[in-house]
């Protein structure tokens, strides 16, 4: 009962958290990915791009460029038009602008089972063979799967020019062009220089940095093992150490025209390096 | 101020009731199983032969139906706290991953385009002189309801979930075609005992004439303001886009979602196969594991 009443005074005051339920404008844009696909480091380069006189930390990023899970509603309700909000949902029709960031599913894979871990979502001596299974199966994350969720995403979207494709690993390896291309779906004008400025402040070792100071005034990182740093590898390709061949081989099979249309190179020999999953040839109107 | 005030305080006690209507927020139990579809695709139908099918001993009717098969927008939340489990629940949500179970049905755009055109008539939506053309381009841009375009929707659940072994698809023409087949598919998935004359009685029960006479008895609220000229029940049919829906039309339908359909079984009349978006690659859904 005590319970009750301090949530409908919370939601009186707007003091809730806003969830999966505010109202979405017209004009938002959305930064949507699956967990752990780079995600707060684009959140970064976007509030680093659009703020280049403010010093962005993870004290401010809530701020800055919201996440609607994680800030109030009353606070949802200050934010400035037209708004850029970072979201982990699969599919929502009321998302009309995205930014899709994908990420290849075996470096998810272990970034996940790292943050599990940190979170302590999972014991101290799970090994990445019994994550695996469960990670398939969209069981350790309450946005579904990541197959779910690519195929929410681009199958309903793909093509569509309000939806902007990027993948985690042409950031890294051309981040300016890349900030450019995002830079531009947003109607943001940037030359080299700011753009420049946006990815060095943005950069894994000002980030960890930037962890170190705040780790307890942000909701990713608060009352976390400290052990085990967020800011990770913040790599390509580290599964090709860390990952058990029988990993790389379960995701490949459960996964691979999908990661096909992605293209991230499959290991196997077995599987059909040119199927791709039904949607990728279509020329979708919506 | 006063009314905000007013407008917390009412919400709180509807809350405090359990009389709120849970929407997104239902909470899912993992024996759930969600019956979803775009709207106007059948799915009325379908809720009251699975409804008529899993309580044999009651008559599933425009007044009971949002308490035997609860929608999580129409029925409080906690009539959803209090029925017998597992719970089957209509939805028209897109793709959503805390749902356990779930059926689709899908239906040709061509037709369902035509019936959420005279729908939205019935309920003063829009005028009874409105152009067609005009709708069929909000249609097409998912602006008819909020639950996507009709090919965001069906993609949704579709390139998520086809041949997973939690998701029965069903094809709204086929469920005309062949009724108890069908049903039958529906019982299998959900467990529940059948036999010929279960299903035959849930087909009955359930019938376009049956359904006809009860939306004319009974007084369900939802329909409550709309044009009594206008049946909600309507054709009850497949293929009635040919009399109703210009072939200029037709084509834009096709041209958007061409592949989606082919891949379904709609066949293509304005345009080729080949000349739509090809969707034959998609090797793997048996492999997705849930």
């Amino acid at each position: 009962m005590l319970r009750r009443i301090k949530l409908a005074a919370k939601r009186a005051a707007g003091l809730d958290l806003a969830g999966r339920h505010y109202a979405v404008y017209p004009d938002d844009t959305f930064l949507v990915s699956y967990p752990k696909s780079g995600n707060t480091w684009v959140r970064f380069l976007l509030a680093n791009l659009i703020h280049p006189n403010e010093t962005v930390t993870f004290a401010n990023i809530n701020h800055l460029l919201p996440a609607p899970g994680v800030i109030t509603r009353r606070f949802l309700k200050t934010v400035p038009r037209p708004r850029i909000l970072k979201s982990h949902e699969p599919f929502d029709a009321r998302f009309k602008k995205v930014i899709y960031l994908v990420r290849d599913p075996r470096d998810v894979a272990v970034s996940e089972y790292h943050f599990d871990k940190k979170k302590r979502y999972i014991r101290a001596d799970t090994t990445l063979d019994e994550f695996i299974k469960p990670f398939l199966a969209g069981h350790t994350s309450s946005y579904g799967s990541w197959w779910e969720h690519v195929a929410s995403w681009a199958g309903a979207r793909h093509g569509n020019p309000q939806f902007l494709l990027t993948r985690y690993e042409d950031l890294l390896t051309n981040p300016i062009h890349e900030t450019a291309k995002i830079a531009e779906f947003l109607n943001i004008q940037a030359d080299e220089a700011r753009l420049k400025a946006a990815v060095e402040r943005s950069s894994a070792d000002k980030m960890r940095k930037l962890e170190k100071q705040d780790a307890d005034k942000w909701t990713g990182t608060k009352n976390t093992n400290k052990d085990i740093p967020f800011v990770r590898s913040a790599k390509s390709g580290g599964w090709k150490e860390s990952l058990p061949p029988s990993c790389v081989e379960q995701i490949e099979v459960a996964w691979y025209p999908l990661m096909n249309f992605l293209g991230y190179e499959l290991q196997s020999q077995e599987l059909d390096h040119k199927a791709l999953p039904i949607w990728a040839k279509a020329g979708q109107s919506t | 101020m006063m009314s905000g005030i007013y407008k917390h305080l009412k919400s709180a006690y509807k809350r405090a009731r359990g009389l709120q209507k849970p929407g997104k927020s239902l909470e899912i139990y993992p024996d759930d199983i969600f019956l979803v579809s775009f709207p106007k695709s059948g799915n009325t139908w379908t809720r009251f032969l699975i409804a008529n099918l899993r309580f044999p001993n009651e008559q599933a009717t425009f007044d009971n139906i949002n308490r035997l098969l609860p929608d999580t927008t129409a029925t409080p939340k906690r009539v959803f706290e209090s029925m017998p489990r597992p719970r089957i629940i209509k939805s028209h949500e897109c793709f959503d991953p805390r749902y356990p179970r779930v059926i689709n049905v899908v239906r040709d755009p061509r037709d369902v385009v035509v019936s959420q055109y005279k729908y939205h008539q019935k309920i003063r939506k829009i005028e009874v002189d409105s152009p067609i053309e005009k709708f069929v381009t909000r249609f097409l841009n998912g602006e008819t309801c909020p639950h996507g375009s009709w090919g965001q929707n069906v993609a949704t659940w579709l390139y998520t979930s086809e041949g997973s072994p939690r998701y029965l698809q069903l094809r709204y023409e086929d469920l005309i075609a062949d009724t108890p087949r069908e049903l039958e598919k529906v019982a299998k998935f959900l467990n529940l005992p059948t036999s010929p004359e279960l299903l035959a009685q849930a087909v009955e029960r359930s019938s376009a004439d049956e359904m006809r006479k009860m939306e004319k008895q009974q007084d369900h609220g939802l329909y409550r303001n709309s044009r009594k000229d206008m049946t909600f029940v309507r054709a009850a049919g497949s293929g009635g886009w040919h009399k109703d829906l210009p072939m200029e039309q037709a084509a834009r339908i096709e041209s958007a979602w061409g592949g989606l359909m082919h891949h379904l079984g709609y066949e293509l009349e304005t345009i080729k196969p080949q000349e739509a978006p090809e969707y034959a690659a998609f090797g793997t859904a048996t492999n997705i594991p849930r």
